[in-house]
């Protein structure tokens, strides 16, 4: 009986913990790690893994091997986050090893000319791919144009070279101020913005013979 | 505002990042020049597209498999701990080895173990042939005694044991 009033006692106690984690900003959840607390690393896995994973899917543009970073990712930080500086963004931190795991995986791509993102891209069978681009009530033939046009723009990306793609990622779809993109990437600032404003001709001009 | 200039601060125009003065030369170029007006508004299409890509998520093992790798992460982590601290161990026990090996060397020479006596050289001269002359009033008697006896043991068998002179004309006479 004892023992169930005090499980009766923690369990709110869990819940709340949980609660103020998540109403909390990274840098609480990183200290509350740091501090003996497991479950802040739930909460940072919870708040990063779906960015993390498109931000290396775009850039790599292979969806099982972005989950295997994905996770390299949580696993370095798990190891090192006590050595982050915290008087700096913790995304930025999470970014930067991100960054540097998806260069690595193209560099060693380069390497072995078999697999080429293209290949990747193909390979992948579209009953895995996820439907949210489409709307059920459309009609095939817009299905089809939509999953086309998909198609298209993660092409058009993958055609970016890997600087250029880098720097296009983290700020159009992650949304990254040009200082944070130039502390991940380690750039200075008008390599930034030169890289930024090329990526984004370069798309263009590779997706506009698609729009009309 | 001419073309180049336009497109070299189009980035800025199109994040909504440049001062007011900028912003309205750029929107009156897009005005006069149709060439810019269509690469801003091609960019501005494609990356509107690019923004609306449906967002992917983590497969249902994800988290399985996360955890799995950062229990095993673990693991591996206190592994290399223990072995580390194991070889901290070995090294430590290898130098005081080494250490008392070499106090009991250095000890061991300082140490004054048995050794062969050596006596300092000694002149010695040959004795001279014949016999001796006997030159003092006094008879030298010559006791021969078994060794290991106390003394007054080896008086007692002074006296009875036949006495032997250097000179045979003296020994005569004793007897």
């Amino acid at each position: 009986m004892a023992n169930i009033a005090r499980k009766q006692a923690v369990q709110p106690q869990g819940a709340t913990v949980r609660e103020q984690l998540r109403a909390a900003d990274d840098s609480a959840v990183v200290t509350a790690f740091l501090g003996g607390e497991e479950r802040a690393f739930s909460e940072l896995v919870e708040r990063y893994q779906t960015r993390l994973l498109n931000f290396i899917y775009r850039t790599i543009g292979d969806r099982e091997k972005a989950e295997d970073l994905v996770q390299e990712v949580f696993i370095r930080v798990y190891r090192h986050l006590h050595r982050f500086d915290r008087s700096k963004k913790f995304s930025t931190w999470v970014y930067t090893i991100a960054s540097n795991l998806a260069k690595n995986e193209l560099r060693n791509r380069s390497r072995n000319p078999l697999v080429l993102f293209q290949t990747v891209q193909k390979n992948w069978q579209d009953d895995d791919r996820p439907l949210q681009f489409e709307d059920s009530t459309s009609r095939p033939d817009d299905m089809y144009r939509k999953r086309h046009l998909r198609e298209i723009v993660e092409e058009s990306v993958a055609k970016l070279p890997e600087h250029h793609r880098n720097v296009f990622i983290l700020r159009e779809l992650e949304g990254k101020s040009y200082e944070e993109i130039a502390e991940i990437t380690d750039c200075n600032l008008g390599t930034v913005k030169s890289r930024l404003n090329r990526a984004r001709n370069s798309f263009a001009e590779i997706v506009a013979p698609y729009m009309d | 505002m001419d073309c180049r200039e336009f497109r070299e601060s189009h980035f800025a125009f199109v994040d909504d990042t440049l001062p007011g003065v900028e912003l309205v030369r750029m929107q009156m170029h897009i005005t006069e020049c149709e060439s810019c007006a269509r690469h801003d508004a091609a960019v501005r299409r494609s990356l509107m597209l690019f923004r609306n890509l449906p967002s992917i998520q983590p497969s249902a093992g994800f988290s399985q498999r996360l955890e799995q790798r950062l229990l095993d992460a673990r693991m591996a982590d206190m592994a290399a701990a223990n072995s580390g601290r194991s070889r901290k161990l070995a090294a430590t026990v290898a130098v005081t080895s080494v250490v008392i090996l070499g106090y009991i060397g250095v000890s061991l020479r300082e140490v004054d173990y048995p050794r062969d006596i050596v006596f300092p050289p000694v002149v010695a001269s040959a004795p001279s042939s014949g016999a001796t002359q006997i030159d003092s009033p006094a008879p030298e008697m010559v006791v021969a005694v078994p060794a290991g006896l106390p003394i007054w043991t080896a008086a007692l068998y002074a006296e009875q044991t036949a006495v032997y002179f250097a000179s045979a004309d003296l020994t005569a006479t004793a007897r």
